[in-house]
């Protein structure tokens, strides 16, 4: 399988702490991968440094083969990565329509940028609200905006920081579904902190601990690995 | 509501007002007042010109009178220079182009936003007024126009028809060249905002981060906004200097000032607002002045006060959201 | 010799102006992000009333020293009440808000007292370095620099009304929670910062004059320390008028004085391009 995202010793410091230490990490296409790891772990630094907004201290990143390291994040958002942070990042004085078809926009006519929205829309269940000012919406309304910003270009990879964050048990599902359906076709990352979400889409899982990663396999595999819950509940859970 | 707000029409509602007054006006009023009202002319698409940067990318520019300085500046000195204005409007609007491309560069691919851009702007528009200033004397001069100083460049060359300078444009004339810049620059403006340029300027405008995200080169769309602004703001200033005489008033903080008082008056997101904003205030300033007992600037600073508490979102946005409440109640 | 040592106190002296006159803004748009543009007046009352309690005969230092920063002070709290209180969080209204303000005051100002400068000559008389003339009112300025910086400083650093203070600009809600009343403490920090512009306008009054447009020359000035000197009051005034004012009086010097103010602005852009926090984003970036 082709390599699409790929990190070398990925490194980031911030003045004496370093959050992300030396970590390599292959996504290939097609793949579903999940970062998960308790707070703290080093995940959405590292989600930063894949989508620009940091620049790395030390280490590598690649697309398709090419080193992009240190490049601007509207480049790598233009290369074909949709991105979804954590705090949802909209056009509030635009309506949900217009949001979606600026981002089809980046490569598409104004034509198909109006069709694929309404497309991108309809398939999140929210086309009711593509009318609507994004201002004024939910805030599980707006995550589904946003995340239909970003599939509404088809991009090749898909980055998710926390796509689940406050939002309601139907919204969760629905964006799982959608997640399972996405991944048909393209390849996705998942940062995330909700296990049951993770459980119900997770395919290969990486854990992160101090900035490091601590294993990375199956889903089922890491679930049973008393690591795992050692990280995550304390020493005195992992071992019931 | 979609349909009033439509492009076509508003350009179209535009046109009409515009030739009226271009037609109207001069016939009934006597010259003095012509010549006020081009100034007033000059003025609004000065007003118009940060209404665009401001309103719809999101750059609060405290210096877009360093443009409208440019402008008049280098159409005077060009002009005395070549002794023909054909060559002077070109040059007169490169200027600010190039000085607005400087500085935006300078800002905006170094990352540098909000206050601090502010900040960074008006600090251009006193350089440019305190250099201006200091400009009296005879060693102070480019070709044969001397800058004058404190008292500016009196003898400014009206605009003539192209390449026949004998052939100097009078005052009725020049009010109609005003308003068809006027209308022009607003057409080219609405135009712009419907491609995918003016689109991504307004996303960056609500939230810059998410329009990188998306792939967009931020720096490159405040850059090209900002630029056209400068172009605009320096075309004002044309026009400002055919009217009054060039000084380094034009870069003062008091005008820098002012023109953003006629953009939030008249309503920040709008290219309407502050055309309106700016006639309005400037009526208001010159019925000020008339009146015996009360000064100007007190009578200015509390109407301003009490705008604010009372229309905070400015005059336009105001009107029109009390003219849909009135037409919703009517209706239904 | 004697020369090196005019110009260092003259150095001394501008920057102790910027001081003077930014540390009023820098509290007040350090602390509550509010951007008063009716600064440059709250130093032209300050000013007014040294010199019309001077005029009235009252003693000079209780004219420019203890009157000033009183009455402003008061008027600073009246304003808030009436005005800023509620604008808070809309930065661009407020600053309309506060020009409409500087314009009332200006005017206002003219139309009690004319637009003739005023004033009366510095006390304190001068001293001699060799054959060059200084005033002793310029050393004492430098003087009350220091103490105002070092005054601001401590009060926030080790009052309970400054940890108070600084408390409820980082948190609002939560300094309610443990009781404090917020109102109150942006009415006072805005009084307070309204005094120390006042007090500026009295100490600067014998230097040149009052006149109803004085504010004007200085806020731009002040709005360009207190930005580049970034987010901590203190330090980052006293950083920018720091490296502001000697480029302003060196180039001065030098040159012209209108070159001194094209250098001072100069310096300032170059400064925001390198540190576009200014200079406390980068730097002693956990001082007050």
């Amino acid at each position: 399988m082709t390599a699409l995202l790929a990190t070398e010793g990925l490194t980031m410091r911030f003045g004496g702490v370093t959050a992300v230490d030396g970590v390599t990490l292959t996504v290939s296409e097609g793949e579903l991968r999940c970062l998960i790891g308790p707070n703290g772990a080093g995940k959405s630094t590292f989600f930063k440094c894949l989508t620009g907004q940091l620049r790395p201290s030390d280490g590598r990143i690649f697309w398709r083969g090419r080193d992009i390291t240190g490049a601007d994040g509207y480049v790598i958002a233009g290369l074909g990565v949709g991105i979804k942070t954590q705090v949802p990042s909209l056009f509030d004085g635009l309506t949900a329509q217009e949001s979606v078809a600026l981002a089809v926009r980046r490569h598409h006519s104004e034509r198909v940028a109006r069709a694929r929205a309404a497309m991108a829309l309809e398939r999140l269940g929210i086309n009711e609200l593509a009318g609507r000012r994004v201002g004024i919406l939910a805030h599980g309304q707006r995550q589904l905006v946003e995340l239909a910003m970003v599939i509404a270009p088809e991009p090749d990879l898909i980055i998710l920081d926390e796509p689940t964050a406050g939002m309601s048990a139907e919204e969760t599902r629905r964006t799982a579904e959608v997640i399972r359906e996405l991944n048909r076709s393209h390849a996705i990352v998942v940062v995330e902190h909700d296990m049951q979400f993770i459980r119900s889409i997770a395919k290969i899982v990486t854990v992160f601990h101090q900035g490091r990663i601590l294993i990375e396999a199956a889903a089922e595999q890491v679930f049973a690995d008393p690591r795992v819950r050692e990280v995550y509940l304390g020493k005195a859970a992992s071992r019931c | 509501m979609t349909q009033i707000r439509s492009t076509g029409l508003q350009i179209a509602a535009a046109t009409v007002v515009s030739i009226t007054a271009a037609w109207m006006l001069p016939q009934i009023l006597e010259l003095f007042a012509l010549i006020n009202a081009t100034v007033f002319v000059s003025m609004s698409l000065l007003a118009l010109s940060l209404g665009l940067v401001w309103g719809f990318c999101g750059i609060l520019c405290f210096g877009q009178t360093a443009f409208f300085g440019l402008g008049g500046y280098s159409y005077a000195i060009a002009a005395i220079n070549f002794g023909d204005t054909t060559g002077a409007v070109p040059i007169a609007l490169l200027v600010p182009t190039v000085i607005a491309g400087a500085l935006g560069y300078f800002m905006f691919y170094g990352r540098i936003s909000d206050v601090y851009m502010g900040v960074i702007t008006l600090t251009v528009t006193l350089i440019l007024y305190k250099f201006a200033n200091s400009t009296a004397g005879d060693q102070w001069t480019i070709g044969k126009a001397a800058l004058g100083g404190f008292n500016g460049i009196p003898g400014t060359p009206p605009l003539n028809l192209p390449l026949q300078p004998d052939q100097a444009l009078d005052p009725r004339q020049v009010f109609i060249l005003a308003v068809i810049c006027l209308l022009s620059c607003y057409v080219v403006a609405k135009l712009i905002l419907r491609t995918r340029f003016g689109r991504v300027a307004v996303a960056i405008r609500e939230n810059e981060i998410r329009a990188e995200l998306l792939g967009y080169d931020v720096r490159r769309h405040k850059l090209g906004m900002f630029v056209l602004g400068g172009v605009m703001a320096g075309l004002a200033g044309i026009l400002f200097a055919n009217c009054v005489f060039v000084s380094p008033t034009m870069f003062s903080l008091s005008y820098a000032g002012q023109v953003i008082i006629w953009v939030l008056v008249g309503g920040v997101g709008t290219l309407i607002g502050p055309i309106v904003g700016c006639i309005l205030v400037q009526m208001l300033v010159t019925w000020a002045g008339t009146l015996p007992d009360i000064d100007a600037n007190l009578l200015l600073g509390v109407v301003f006060m009490l705008a604010v508490l009372a229309v905070p979102q400015g005059l336009l946005p105001a009107a029109t959201t009390a003219l849909t409440h009135l037409v919703r109640r009517t209706a239904g | 010799m004697d020369y090196a040592v005019v110009v260092a106190l003259q150095i001394l002296s501008g920057i102790a102006t910027l001081v003077i006159v930014s540390l009023g803004l820098a509290v007040v748009f350090g602390m509550m992000r509010v951007i008063n543009l009716a600064h440059g007046e709250f130093l032209m009352l300050g000013g007014y009333c040294a010199i019309l309690a001077h005029g009235a005969g009252i003693n000079v230092w209780i004219s420019v020293l203890a009157l000033p920063p009183v009455i402003v002070g008061l008027f600073g709290l009246v304003v808030e009440r009436l005005l800023i209180r509620r604008l808070y969080g809309r930065m661009i209204d407020t600053m309309l808000a506060t020009w409409g303000l500087s314009l009332a005051l200006i005017g206002g100002v003219n139309m009690a007292f004319g637009n003739t400068v005023s004033g009366f000559s510095a006390p304190l008389g001068s001293f001699t370095i060799g054959r060059f003339h200084n005033s002793v009112y310029d050393m004492f300025l430098v003087l009350a620099a220091v103490v105002l910086s070092f005054s601001v400083w401590a009060v926030l650093r080790f009052t309970p009304a400054g940890l108070i203070a600084r408390g409820t600009m980082q948190n609002s809600e939560m300094a309610a929670a443990l009781g404090v009343a917020p109102d109150r403490v942006y009415a006072a920090t805005f009084a307070a910062g309204a005094a120390l512009s006042g007090l500026a306008g009295g100490l600067i009054a014998p230097l040149s004059g009052v006149v109803p447009t004085m504010g004007t020359l200085y806020i731009a000035k002040a709005f360009i320390t207190v930005i580049t000197g970034g987010a901590s009051m203190v330090t980052g005034t006293l950083t920018a008028s720091g490296l502001l004012g000697t480029v302003s009086t060196v180039g001065t010097f030098l040159t012209t004085p209108v070159l001194g103010e094209v250098g001072l602005l100069v310096v300032a852009i170059v400064l925001l391009r390198l540190l576009p926090r200014g200079i406390t984003g980068r730097f002693l970036r956990q001082s007050l």
